[in-house]
């Protein structure tokens, strides 16, 4: 390739700007000879880019590799261009400048657009946003999924406990005359005497405060439990506080 | 909430309290009223802040708002403080920042391919002032990181959404290389 030096002050001038890259660069060897840029010169811009690209040598400057493929790509598009092409061919061939246009075209709009964005940062950077409060956390309860309902039933599920309880004076008295022994071992005896039946059991209905003392259910609680261990019944609960059932597990024997 | 002017007043008395962005959904939950119907009150509340004397603006972001003061206003604002400088973006910030803003998602191969140069540093200063953030991955080989552009993005440039940028024309350069002279 032929080096076709301008005067040499031209380069002083570019060398002076540190550009972001190869389109960089070409576009501003487009500005600078006010170039149209869907009609670029291209041997002329090649030149002067080349020029550039020996001027950093010169200036022991490194030169990133993406200045040296833009390099070849002007160089590759300078001889497609001064090769005579063949007649027949001519017709269907593209302008080989046609990807470097498009890349530039879409470059500049985005410096275009960088400008903007640097203008408008000045007048938006002018203005001045207040510190959150520091809100207390809790201004709201957490909304529970209920209903009326709900609550209603719940309402008249305690009030119909509370009533039986303060009606069933008489229980009462007797229990508390009875001076109650509770064993264990009894109370695990009369259950697997019930579950001898064979049929599912309500814990409610064997064990209930109305008829008997806390520490009685309780008990009859625990046989319940042993018994599941001894693997002589299932005990199942769907939901929390909902009713126990007791179901025997009767073996075959022989 | 019926009278108009209760409401802005509670939208002012919210959005002031919040300091911070605070999203359409939210500031209509608190007023009672449907999306479109807030979405209306805010911009008629954006002008009258616009066109009276008054030090303070309403901001849209996307689909926040936000209050803060006039820009006219800085000099004054300025007193108060202790004369820090913002830094400014570097060129290759801006220029990066401008591509993602209108190819956006995308990915960072793109933003190299139409800038003919290696961004990963830029990017990764971008990613550090909040200004774009990962919006997911791009389906095909590699599943390479998408990008996007934020809340502060917006802010910071005064856009008050992505539809406020202005118009490029992408699409002009098809037609005028049909004209482009073969030599």
């Amino acid at each position: 390739m032929e080096y076709t030096g301008s005067p040499n002050n031209d380069i002083c001038t570019i060398k002076l700007k540190n550009f972001e890259g190869p389109l960089d660069l070409l576009f501003y060897l487009i500005e600078k000879n006010q170039i149209d840029i869907y009609d670029i010169p291209i041997v002329e811009i090649t030149d002067q880019y080349m020029e550039y690209l020996f001027a950093m040598q010169q200036m022991d400057l490194e030169i990133a590799s993406e200045f040296l493929v833009m390099a070849s790509t002007l160089l590759h598009i300078k001889s497609k261009l001064l090769l005579p092409s063949r007649k027949e061919e001519e017709q269907e061939e593209e302008d080989p400048r046609e990807e470097l246009i498009i890349k530039l075209v879409e470059y500049k709009k985005i410096k275009e657009f960088a400008e903007i964005l640097k203008e408008k940062e000045k007048v938006w950077s002018r203005v001045y946003y207040k510190l959150p409060e520091a809100l207390p956390e809790a201004a709201f309860e957490v909304i529970l999924d209920v209903s009326p309902q709900m609550l209603k039933e719940c309402y008249q599920k305690c009030m119909q406990n509370y009533y039986d309880r303060q009606n069933d004076v008489s229980q009462k008295m007797e229990r508390i005359l009875r001076q109650e022994k509770v064993s264990l071992r009894l109370k695990i005896k009369e259950l697997l005497a019930k579950l001898k039946r064979g049929i599912r059991l309500c814990f409610s209905q064997i064990y209930n405060l109305r008829h008997m003392s806390r520490i009685e259910v309780a008990t009859g609680f625990l046989a319940a439990l042993e018994i599941a261990k001894m693997g002589k019944a299932v005990i199942h609960q769907k939901e929390e506080f909902g009713e126990i059932y007791i179901d025997p597990i009767i073996r075959r024997e022989g | 909430m019926e009278d108009l002017r209760e409401i802005e007043s509670v939208l002012e008395a919210v959005l002031f309290a919040a300091g911070d962005s605070v999203s359409l959904d939210k500031l209509s939950e608190i007023i009672g009223q449907d999306k479109k119907t807030t979405a209306g009150i805010l911009s008629g509340m954006e002008m009258k802040y616009k066109n009276s004397n008054r030090g303070i603006m309403l901001r849209q972001l996307g689909t926040n708002y936000q209050l803060c003061t006039k820009p006219e206003y800085e000099e004054y604002i300025a007193y108060l403080g202790t004369g820090r400088k913002k830094q400014g973006l570097s060129q290759a910030a801006y220029e990066v920042l401008a591509i993602i803003a209108y190819h956006q998602p995308v990915t960072k191969a793109h933003i190299e391919q139409i800038r003919g140069v290696n961004s990963d540093n830029v990017i990764a200063t971008l990613l550090e002032k909040n200004l774009i953030c990962e919006t997911g991955r791009q389906d095909g080989p590699g599943r390479p990181k998408l990008y996007g552009t934020t809340e502060e993005f917006l802010r910071v440039f005064g856009f008050s959404s992505l539809n406020d940028l202005p118009r490029m024309g992408m699409n002009d350069i098809q037609v005028v290389m049909n004209d482009v002279p073969v030599d």
